[in-house]
């Protein structure tokens, strides 16, 4: 093989990272590309960044699991050994984080990671899921069709040509997500990570705007999404405050987290 | 996120966090599962692999290198796509052909009855990818098929579906709020 050749064949396998992200390889193709993902820097990086791509088409996918499948699951755990903590060989395909060091590891420290945290890049939408996937557990005819009018509002606000989503993170890791839409004045609030309170307590939203008191958005349930209206174009911010049950005409708290909503299109 | 916590207790060999990563991930995970191999009963039976592969190999996951939740999906969509191309090998391919006729994977999407937040987002975002990129990506990521299988189905050159998908989940990514 000529070295234009062995280039060219290079090349062609740079171009697959897409593909092997969406799992599009077939079994040769696949074995060959993971050797050269082991020497590729580029390829590897790349194929990071487009699996946490990937993955997000599998938010919409979720459904219930049969109970039968529970049972099955959690009696064969209790007779399955787990591997040891250092096996980390190479079974798995590298892109299944945590599977194989990347490449690079064992030459030089690097000075940062080569992953976008995860949670950093999408938490928005991850939020989302997991605050439907707790209301999924169990409910009533009476919270499904409360489920059914809330899906229907928040089904406006996505539907919104300029809705965009952001996300803010306090110093514990815990989570405020937004979809916001400036030109309907809605969003769709959902608050992770939260849901340690008090039973006396609760979680209060407000809105934040130049020169004028908080304004109350209302109270906050910790796996509910949450749909606010009436944000004015000049809000600058949301922020949480924990008060008594039943809420505060203004905050008696400092926030545990704010957004900026700069970012999807407030602020003017 | 609490999967995160969740695995690395499960890889201490803790039972309780077990059954709570269950109740959190096997909604997910059997829906992807699902939605690819089609199947209920095969779909049941990855569902299952994949689950007691969390508890087996949950010491692989590294928090540092990207969210538990993305970590246990990738890992499903993998099962999941082998299951359905042996499945396919072993010669269900006309089967599959006629529950596929004139069906663009897109609507795979649509025909969810139930309305969640999560589904209406994506589905919004695949709405504003190009025809190409959608169906690129849906054909591969829902159906299982290989990059050949979409190059064939939609009469394109095998670097222009490479492309498409690039293009597709790039801008998937700046949809599904990218912004940190
Ligand atoms: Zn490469």
């Amino acid at each position: 093989m000529s070295l234009l050749d062995r280039l060219r064949g290079r090349a062609d396998l740079h171009s697959l990272a897409a593909p092997y992200a969406l799992d599009a390889l077939e079994g040769n193709e696949r074995a060959r590309f993971e050797k050269h993902l082991a020497g590729c820097e580029r390829c590897a990086a790349d194929v990071r960044a487009l699996s946490e791509d990937a993955v997000r088409l599998a938010w919409s996918t979720a459904a219930p699991a049969p109970a039968a499948l529970r049972d099955r699951v959690l009696t064969a755990v209790r007779t399955t050994p787990q591997e040891p903590a250092r096996a980390r060989e190479n079974r798995l395909p590298p892109h299944v984080w945590g599977t194989q060091p990347p490449p690079a590891r064992s030459r030089a420290p690097r000075p940062r990671p080569l992953f976008v945290p995860f949670a950093t890049a999408t938490a928005a939408a991850a939020l989302v899921v997991a605050a439907l996937f707790a209301v999924q557990a169990n409910r009533s005819e009476q919270q499904l069709a409360a489920e059914r009018d809330r899906a229907r509002e928040i089904a406006h606000v996505l539907a919104a040509p300029d809705a965009r989503a952001a996300t803010g993170r306090d110093a514990e890791g815990r989570t405020i997500g937004v979809i916001a839409s400036a030109s309907e004045g809605r969003a769709v609030v959902t608050l992770n990570g939260y849901d340690d309170l008090p039973g006396d307590r609760v979680h209060q939203l407000w809105l934040m705007r130049p020169q004028a008191q908080p304004l109350s958005l209302g109270l906050l349930d910790d796996d509910t999404p949450f749909v606010a209206n009436g944000l004015d174009r000049a809000a600058t911010s949301l922020a949480v405050t924990v008060e008594p049950d039943g809420g505060s005409a203004q905050p008696t708290t400092q926030p545990v987290v704010q957004l900026a909503l700069e970012s999807v299109g407030f602020g003017e | 996120m609490e999967a995160d916590r969740l695995l690395i207790r499960v890889a201490g060999g803790d039972h309780m966090a077990f059954e709570e990563l269950y109740a959190l991930v096997s909604g997910p995970v059997f829906g992807l599962v699902k939605r690819v191999v089609r199947d209920p009963a095969q779909s049941e039976e990855v569902a299952q692999e994949v689950l007691l592969e969390l508890w087996r190999s949950a010491a692989r996951f590294d928090p540092g290198r990207g969210s538990a939740l993305s970590w246990i999906l990738t890992l499903a969509h993998r099962r999941a796509v082998d299951r359905v191309r042996s499945a396919r090998a072993a010669g269900e391919r006309e089967q599959r052909e006629a529950l596929r006729a004139g069906t663009p994977a897109f609507d795979h999407v649509a025909e969810e009855v139930e309305a969640g937040l999560e589904r209406e987002w994506v589905r919004r975002c695949l709405d504003r990818l190009t025809a190409l990129q959608r169906e690129s990506v849906t054909l591969a990521y829902y159906d299982g098929y290989t990059y050949r299988e979409v190059a064939e189905r939609l009469s394109l050159p095998l670097g222009t579906v490479k492309t498409r998908m690039r293009d597709g989940l790039t801008r998937l990514r700046e949809c599904l709020g990218g912004v940190a």
